[in-house]
């Protein structure tokens, strides 16, 4: 079952780092309509059905089971109906490949995650608050 | 230019046959000039003799001294030229038929006065020589005009002197002149084979004659030399005179030097063209053997040029069975190992290089992980403690609270050491981006930066940049240097009222030694080499923080561009970081 209004679809592995995501989110008021999924493969099911909704912006960890952060990005950027969708690559690496690659793809922006908590909160909120409030898609 | 064989060797060998063709023409020409001087004189010495014999003239001293003891003459004098002029006439002309005019017969009284004479040659109105007594005496060549002429005088024999003193008799003298025309000097030269003059004239000097005309006589050492004597008329002369014995005369025989040495001088025209054409057929061989000596050296080293810029295919015709073949052999064979052993070379390296690009692989693989995975539950750790304190504050104690602040701390430490391990060994990793880099402003930009981040502490913070030379290296790496050894210097002057840093270089050699120096905590010079490892500390973190990679990272940085970096310093007395850089070429 997916919910009416997916506004944020968040792409995790980690239950700890989905958690406090998902708290940073949430201190923000950001959290009620986040779609978590936990691998590569619940992503691409979430957009292989046209009926789901189009989220606001995509939160993407790039090592992920089952098909990876970066072959999730570039199926979406290649797909006419999810190309437009903002994707932001929020990870760990702070490897300049990886970056390279991210962006190559047709990321939206990269944020690399940092162990301080308060720093973390700060960067996925304020990505949020980007993304939802400020940010304006094509119709 | 270069030296070479080929050139040379020919070189050599012409100055070599040019050196003997000279010192060969000198000797024999000397030789030559030396025989033929050596003949002249013996000729000169012979037919000057032959001459001197002629002008003995015994038979007009003859005829004189018979005229001076004939009968009638003697009293014909006797009588002072008063009794028997017609005997004594016939007497005269008896002895001279000819009445030519080269010659005249007086007879004069012992003053001089002229009784009777013969002849029409009139010079010399006197005794022109003292008489002989026992034979007649020659008197010296004398010059009236362009006339030579001299006396032959004999007294009468059986003078008887008178009571009164006066002596009785007289003097019986001829005159004669010299026949002085080209024809007599041609027919002598002539006799001589035409290539010697003749000289007649006075021992004692002037007057003297070529037998065609009146000469200068020959210099005084020329006439008292017994031997032939060069000098000096018209040209150069070889020249003897000899004394006519008896006589005051002398005769002088001289050949122009020039022929003397044209034997010398034929010799060397006809020698010169021989030692040239040695000397060209020399060179020739010379040139031809240096050659074909070398072509088969020039084949070898242009092989071994060409092995030497890479082309390894390269080998030596060999077509010879002598020690040039044998070298072009060995070569060869030199070569084919060269050849083989750059290629197992090659197929190390390739190996080689797969595998450390295999180590790299994994190295990055790693570091990828340690990235993704350490970094990720720290974060949880972090978090969830963070969640703790904020979200059950109420429920937990004093000494709860302090705990989950220990680990708040530990975690950010371990946050911070995880990303600076990363940072140094991506440096080993990533290719420098070379180019010329302004130090001066670069530093600069990073003292600005150093200001601000400091902008919150106690004492006050001087900078002081001197000017810097630019140098070659990646810009981004080296503002990273000067920004941790920056930093790092700021660090440990924090606790200085006024602290102050100090940027400048020193020319070393090609390199450039520049160096950051400031008035901290400094260290002990003892573990000075400890400075530079990794997580390397010489301060406790609770005096200063930091993780100890700054250092490990610049001299990476520092080495990965060639130069070195090492510290200098004393406890409490600051520290000096020097590196040095390559400059930057122009």
């Amino acid at each position: 079952m997916q919910p009416k209004g997916v506004e944020i679809l968040l792409v995790e592995d980690n239950a700890n780092d989905a958690e406090l995501t998902l708290r940073a989110l949430k201190q923000r008021n950001l959290a009620n309509q986040v779609f978590l999924c936990h691998d590569g493969a619940e992503a691409m099911e979430f957009f292989a059905d046209g009926a789901s909704p189009v989220p606001k912006v995509v939160l993407l960890d790039l090592k992920l089971p089952k098909v990876d952060g970066l072959e999730v990005l570039r199926r979406l950027k290649n797909d006419n109906r999810t190309k437009t969708i903002p994707i932001v690559v929020l990870t760990s690496s702070r490897e300049e490949p990886d970056i390279e690659r991210a962006y190559a793809l047709g990321a939206n922006s990269y944020i690399v995650k940092p162990v301080d908590f308060d720093a973390f909160a700060r960067a996925v909120s304020d990505v949020g608050l980007y993304w939802l409030l400020l940010n304006h898609p094509p119709q | 230019m270069m030296r070479s064989i080929q050139r040379t060797f020919p070189l050599f060998v012409t100055a070599l046959l040019l050196a003997v063709a000279i010192v060969q023409l000198t000797i024999g020409y000397g030789e030559v000039r030396q025989a033929s001087r050596s003949v002249t004189d013996t000729r000169l010495r012979f037919v000057d003799s032959v001459l001197v014999d002629l002008f003995q003239s015994g038979q007009q001293r003859g005829r004189v001294t018979a005229l001076a003891k004939d009968s009638d003459v003697v009293a014909f004098l006797r009588s002072g030229g008063q009794r028997g002029r017609e005997q004594a006439l016939a007497a005269l002309r008896r002895i001279t038929l000819d009445t030519a005019s080269n010659a005249r017969l007086e007879l004069r009284d012992f003053s001089g006065r002229l009784l009777l004479s013969t002849g029409r040659f009139a010079f010399g109105d006197s005794v022109l020589v003292s008489p002989g007594t026992d034979s007649a005496r020659f008197g010296p060549l004398q010059r009236r005009d362009t006339v030579l002429f001299f006396g032959v005088a004999a007294a009468t024999i059986g003078t008887e002197r008178s009571g009164s003193g006066e002596r009785s008799g007289g003097i019986v003298q001829q005159v004669a002149r010299l026949q002085l025309n080209e024809r007599t000097r041609r027919f002598l030269t002539g006799l001589s084979g035409g290539d010697m003059a003749f000289l007649f004239g006075n021992a004692a000097g002037d007057p003297w004659t070529d037998f065609a005309s009146i000469v200068s006589a020959p210099p005084a050492n020329v006439r008292n030399s017994p031997r032939p004597t060069r000098y000096e008329r018209g040209e150069a002369q070889r020249a003897i005179a000899m004394a006519v014995p008896g006589t005051p005369w002398m005769v002088a025989t001289e050949v122009p030097t020039r022929l003397i040495v044209a034997p010398a001088q034929a010799y060397l025209l006809t020698m010169a063209p021989f030692a040239a054409l040695i000397v060209i057929i020399g060179t020739l061989a010379a040139w031809w053997g240096s050659r074909r000596l070398t072509a088969p050296l020039v084949g070898v080293t242009q092989a071994a040029e060409a092995i030497a810029t890479g082309d390894l295919t390269q080998r030596v015709p060999v077509g010879r069975d002598d020690e040039l073949g044998k070298l072009a052999r060995s070569f060869n064979t030199m070569a084919e190992q060269v050849s083989r052993s750059h290629h197992h070379l090659e197929a190390q390296v390739a190996q080689r290089t797969k595998a450390l690009e295999g180590t790299n692989a994994e190295l990055e693989s790693f570091s990828y992980s340690v990235s993704h995975d350490l970094r990720a539950p720290l974060r949880a750790i972090h978090g969830f403690a963070r969640i703790l304190l904020e979200d059950h504050h109420a429920q937990l104690d004093p000494e709860a609270q302090r705990l989950l602040g220990v680990i708040d701390q530990n975690t950010r430490r371990m946050g911070q050491l995880i990303d600076d391990l990363l940072a140094f060994s991506r440096l080993g990793r990533t290719d420098l981006a070379t180019g010329p880099v302004d130090m001066k402003e670069l530093t600069q930009l990073v003292a600005d930066e150093v200001q601000r981040t400091e902008a919150g502490r106690n004492g006050s913070l001087e900078i002081r940049i001197d000017p810097l030379p630019a140098a070659r290296g990646d810009r981004g790496l080296l503002r990273q240097v000067m920004s941790n050894l920056l930093l790092n210097a700021a660090k440990f002057t924090r606790d200085r009222p006024s602290a102050k840093i100090e940027v400048g270089s020193q020319a070393d050699g090609g390199q450039t030694v520049y160096y950051v120096k400031d008035n901290g905590a400094g260290f002990d010079a003892r573990y000075a080499d400890k400075l530079f490892g990794v997580f390397q500390r010489l301060h406790s973190t609770e005096q200063f923080d930091g993780t100890g990679v700054g250092l490990a990272i610049v001299k990476r940085i520092v080495q990965r561009h060639g130069g070195r970096v090492w510290a200098e310093g004393a406890v409490n007395q600051g520290a000096t970081f020097y590196f040095t850089l390559p400059g930057e070429e122009r």
